[in-house]
């Protein structure tokens, strides 16, 4: 139980592109200088905040990117993988939180996929389903392997994916969130079995919030933090204030600005939303002039009430309130014309079209509010992204100039001129300032705050710790598709008590 | 619903033998055997075509180039056998013809990332063009006897199209269902993300599968020349539809993923029976053309339909 | 230092000009080349005759081109184009001849019955979701069998004088069909170019689901150049049953459709959605009718043009495929 088999010295990572490249002429490091070691036959818990980079050193383990500096040592000698075939041949098996199974064959077929077992030519169907059944049935999952995988449930599919890991003889897995969406009989099998790999000498890196969870099955915990190791624990000498510091402890930078005032009007209210079946319903109130924010890890639902209210997405049941009165078919388009607004999560996916200049993008949404008589003038498109450019310090060569071929501040800049060009009444901001530097985050900021001294009624969701407690007037903090808990600012914020909100 | 449209299979083979018996109680002699062998007779180009176009289909592609390789390759095939060559590398050039079109739409989709709509219309397009260049516009008919008999000649009382078409189904079936490749197309289908990650070269298996999609129609259409002992120009033109009809009836889903060649082989049965009895009813190939355009579109909006609400209800929110 | 600086400057703006006027109306160029081709190795090409045949034979299918062109923008296709020709000019037919309708009521519910098809093409690839090329194969092949039937087959001969009049009615050295495409052609320019909907259309081919979360009125767009598509077919079945003087079932059919995409992708309207002009619609109308008229002035057989035409707009597909993977 000591030999060290695994060990990431120095990984450190720039902020990267589409293809895993560095982008290093902008000098945000993901992850700076980590290291990580792990024994045989240990569960390592890796945790920390939305953004403290456990998803992206995973991936570096998992051959998925590169380290941009640093090593990798397996069993003492160095390992560098160049996708995650070799990774998997070096014996790691990730177990990724989206599930990685061809929903529309069974069982045996998904776990041979790659190294099917052929005999004169042709697949060995008997072998192969009695291999796959040997193997379901050393993770304790009695099945017939001729299952048609989409028949099952996410943690029979769990189970499955383990198996296959097991039968390519992984002795390290990296479990990822393996519990978020299982019951809690199904997280006791889950863990029974966890313990009878640990017991033949397989290492896992588990990779999670819940508390409870880690100190059942985990040895020791480590801590990352805005991209830097922030301490190792023992579960043997667990300290729940100690961890919680590991984890948030920071001093909050002052880059945030406050001076507009929340009035007494309520702008939106949401009453009793589910924004699944699944899931309680919840209701939150946003106030003109108010900042609202809203945390929770990723996975939480925030987005998906954001999309919601906003109308980009179906939810089973519940009431919106907007202006006193209730929003009878949500839709962006009827969103738009009431005065809401919403910048998404993804500005590549569905905030930009990255194909059209920086003038078309910022005129796109209100269009038909600029030209009524339905035909654009030039001289007046041109003012009105003009004046866009001009407020938000938008860095470009013209305003004639691609999207695509702008930086990632200046292109969520461009996405919140969009929305901003016309005085929206309520604004949703998802993630607003993701991946952008300082600067263009200090002046976000700003912004926000005339906004809101304006009348606009805020609703910000944002991971990031500081960005929360220093921009917002209350703060709705989600856990699971509902609202554990709400702080008003004059309670005081604090890192601790919104880290809990997440974790229930 | 929901539960019929899960069990394709039975929902098909009861269309079949309703439509069978329908089709009996209004014509005289259509249960004779003659008959029945003759419409599956008529129905093998058809069913060869769909053995490659279920394979395209089920890696989230489509064909839409099979009338014109059915067109051209077999004017290729019928202008060597008229100056004289062996007929064996008449078919051999014919069949070549084809894969080497499929093979070229297997490239175009897979490497330059082209829409496999544009991609197949279009090289349909230019196979059928050169069909008519092959031929300076006209026919040519009058193949030697022994190929005539490949698509008019029984043995032990079943047409000789029919045993070539088995053979086609048969192959086709056992290659998807108990090979390696077999199991990597389904699982291209439906998960591609999934197969890239073991490693797997998923350009070359789209290739591939264009590559015998393109032999098919190859195929049939060599089939098609030897059944009339003609080959027009724009002889394949109508195969178009009723090879994608044949996949579609046969439960080949256009969301990928999901389709049995045998399946597909009914489908192409139950088309021509459809047409058939038609025909002896005496409604115009038009007319007919009309129902089995709205059948397509039927069964793929209701399949969408289906996949849409299935969707909607597994995500985790 | 500063002199080979500037000098470089001005060569590279010049040459970024070139490269991105190249870019943006590829279809000029090509037409350029082409024509100039023509003028050098095509006997009795350069004649002014010539040069008003030409024009006369792309009148229509200009028209056509503007469809399909718009429906290309959304990423989708309209198989069902040539067949909407043959329907609705039997319906024309029908009404002003048959029935001794007036003129104005033909035109009209020619015009309807073309529209139609196309919101019926539309409801199906937006509202149901059907994949666009399997919709309008169906949908195609059902106005086809429609066409058949209404008109039994036959087709009808010797149209009234004042319904010929509205195609073939001189202008000068042109006629009103010339003049009707001209208006088309105008129209739609500044509606794609300056209008709001001629935007959000653009936007809708690049990237849908940012324009729907954008506030963008998707659904009615996407109905839209369906429907745009079907009267343009309509439009086109017309003038082309005034051109033969005869509503015929089968007038355009499934190779009129082919060579109106043919002449769209070779005017530069991207397969992946996104990029179209009209410009771009008339300049490969142009291309495709000038290799035409060379074809027949050098003797050669119709069907190699077919073929030819295959091969170019194969040259088309993959150039623009290669242009799209370096983006």
């Amino acid at each position: 139980m000591n030999e060290t088999i695994l060990k990431m010295q120095g990984i450190t990572k720039f902020i990267f592109d589409s293809e895993g490249i560095a982008l290093k002429n902008t000098n945000v490091k993901i992850l700076e200088n980590i290291n990580f070691d792990l024994r045989r036959g240990e569960v390592h818990v890796l945790v920390g905040e939305n953004g403290a980079g456990k998803s992206t050193l995973m991936k570096i383990l998992g051959g998925i990117i590169p380290p941009d500096e640093g090593e990798i040592i397996i069993d003492g000698a160095p390992a560098v993988f160049k996708s995650a075939k070799e990774s998997k041949a070096a014996g790691i098996g990730f177990i990724h939180q989206e599930l990685n199974l061809c929903q529309n064959i069974d069982i045996a077929h998904n776990m041979f996929l790659g190294n099917e077992i052929v005999k004169n030519g042709v697949l060995n169907m008997k072998e192969m389903y009695k291999r796959s059944r040997e193997l379901l049935m050393s993770v304790g999952f009695d099945v017939n392997p001729k299952t048609i995988v989409r028949n099952l449930s996410t943690a029979q599919q769990q189970l499955i994916e383990i198996a296959k890991a097991i039968s390519c003889n992984s002795s390290i897995f990296i479990m990822d969130e393996p519990t978020a969406s299982l019951s809690q009989n199904e997280i006791n099998i889950l863990f029974k079995l966890i313990k009878e790999m640990k017991s033949k000498g397989i290492s896992i890196i588990y990779i999670s919030h819940r508390f409870e969870e880690l100190l059942q099955i985990g040895d020791r915990i480590t801590v990352l933090r805005d991209g830097k190791n922030s301490g190792n624990m023992n579960v043997s000498e667990f300290n729940y204030d100690e961890l919680v510091n590991m984890m948030v402890g920071r001093t909050l930078g002052k880059m945030h600005v406050c001076t507009h005032v929340p009035q007494e009007t309520e702008i939106l209210r949401v009453e009793n939303l589910k924004i699944s079946k699944r899931t309680l319903p919840l209701s939150i109130t946003v106030k003109k002039g108010e900042i609202v924010g809203l945390g929770g890890l990723v996975g939480s639902g925030r987005t998906e009430l954001a999309q919601s209210i906003y109308g980009a997405r179906q939810f089973p049941s519940g009431d919106i309130f907007y202006m006193g009165s209730k929003i009878r078919k949500p839709s962006p388009r009827s969103s738009v014309q009431k005065g809401i607004a919403y910048l998404s999560e993804d500005r590549k996916l569905d905030g930009l079209v990255m194909e059209m200049d920086i003038c078309k993008n910022v005129t796109l949404t209100y269009l038909d509010r600029f030209f009524k008589k339905k035909i654009i003038f030039k001289s007046r498109e041109t003012g009105i992204a003009q004046k866009q450019i001009d407020d938000l310090h938008i860095m470009c060569r013209s305003m004639y100039q691609l999207v695509n071929t702008l930086s990632g501040g200046n292109q969520q800049k461009v996405v919140l001129a969009k929305w901003i060009s016309e005085m929206p009444v309520l604004l949703i901001l998802d993630e607003p300032t993701r991946g952008i530097d300082i600067n263009a985050k200090a002046e976000i900021y700003r912004l926000m705050d005339k906004l809101a001294s304006q009348g606009v009624a805020i609703l910000m969701i944002s991971s990031e710790m500081p960005e929360l407690i220093g921009m917002s007037d209350r703060i709705y903090v989600m856990c699971a598709g509902s609202i554990s808990d709400e702080i008003n600012k004059s309670e005081g914020f604090t890192q601790e008590r919104i880290l809990q909100g997440t974790l229930k | 619903m929901e539960f019929i449209i899960k069990k394709k299979s039975i929902l098909l083979v009861g269309i079949a033998a309703i439509a069978l018996l329908i089709a009996g109680s209004f014509i005289p002699y259509f249960y004779s055997a003659n008959n029945l062998l003759n419409i599956i007779r008529q129905s093998s180009v058809v069913a060869i075509c769909a053995v490659g176009v279920t394979m395209v289909i089920i890696v989230l592609g489509i064909d839409l180039s099979v009338g014109g390789i059915i067109s051209f390759s077999a004017m290729v095939c019928g202008t060597l056998m008229k100056s004289g060559t062996n007929i064996f590398i008449c078919i051999l050039a014919g069949a070549a013809v084809g894969l080497a079109f499929g093979l070229f739409n297997g490239v175009m989709v897979a490497k330059l990332g082209v829409p496999p709509f544009i991609t197949t219309l279009v090289v349909g397009q230019v196979a059928a063009g050169l069909a008519l260049v092959l031929s300076n516009g006209g026919s040519i008919g009058g193949f030697p006897e022994s190929y005539v008999f490949l698509g008019n000649g029984s043995f032990l009382g079943m047409p000789v199209s029919n045993y070539i078409m088995f053979v086609f189904v048969a192959l086709g079936s056992l290659f998807m269902a108990k090979t390696k490749m077999g199991n990597r197309i389904y699982a291209l289908g439906g998960n591609e993300m999934v197969v890239k990650q073991e490693g797997i070269n998923t350009k070359k298996i789209k290739i591939i599968v264009y590559g015998i999609s393109g032999l098919c129609a190859a195929c049939g259409g060599i089939l098609l020349s030897a059944q009339l002992d003609t080959v027009h120009p724009i002889q394949g033109e109508p195969y178009l539809l009723d090879t994608n009809a044949a996949c579609v009836i046969g439960g080949v889903s256009l969301m990928g993923g999901e389709g049995k060649i045998y399946l597909a082989f009914v489908g192409a049965m139950v088309i021509g029976l459809v047409r058939n009895a038609l025909n002896m009813l005496g409604m115009h190939p038009f007319y007919q053309n009309v129902i089995i355009g709205a059948i397509i579109i039927i069964v793929v909006a209701v399949s969408v339909w289906n996949k849409n609400k299935n969707i909607k209800e597994s995500k985790t929110f | 230092m500063s002199v080979s600086t500037k000098t470089i400057n001005r060569t590279s703006s010049v040459n970024q000009f070139f490269r991105r006027f190249v870019k943006n109306n590829g279809a000029i160029v090509i037409f350029v080349i082409i024509f100039g081709f023509a003028l050098l190795f095509v006997k009795n090409f350069a004649s002014a005759q010539n040069m008003l045949i030409i024009i006369k034979q792309s009148a229509v299918p200009v028209i056509a081109c503007i469809g399909m062109t718009m429906v290309l923008m959304t990423g989708g296709i309209d198989l069902s184009f040539g067949y909407n020709i043959g329907f609705t000019s039997i319906v024309a037919g029908l009404l002003i001849k048959t029935m001794g309708a007036p003129v104005w009521l033909g035109i009209l519910a020619a015009l309807t019955a073309g529209a139609a098809i196309g919101l019926g093409n539309g409801i199906l690839v937006d509202k149901v979701n059907v994949p666009a090329f399997i919709t309008t194969l169906g949908t195609g092949y059902i106005v086809l069998g429609a066409a058949q039937i209404v008109s039994k087959g036959n087709t009808i001969n010797k149209l009234p004088k004042n319904f010929l009049a509205v195609g073939q009615t001189p202008v000068g050295v042109f006629n009103t069909t010339i003049l009707i495409a001209i208006a088309v052609a105008v129209i739609f320019y500044i509606i794609l170019q300056r209008s709001t909907y001629g935007r959000a259309l653009s936007a809708f081919g690049y990237n849908k689901r940012a324009s729907f979360v954008s506030g963008v009125a998707t659904s009615k767009i996407h109905i839209s150049v369906y429907v745009i598509s079907g009267f343009m077919a309509a439009m086109t079945g017309i003038l082309l049953t005034i051109r033969v003087n005869c509503a015929q079932p089968d007038l355009g059919g499934g190779d009129y459709t082919f060579q109106i995409i043919t002449a769209a992708i070779i005017g530069g309207a991207s397969l992946f959605g996104g990029k179209g002009t009209i410009v771009g619609s008339v300049f490969g109308v142009l291309i495709i009718k000038v290799i035409e008229n060379c074809i027949n002035l050098a003797g050669v057989q119709y069907f190699l043009f077919q073929a030819v035409l295959g091969i170019v707009i194969l040259f088309a597909i993959v150039f623009e495929s290669i242009k799209n993977k370096k983006l």
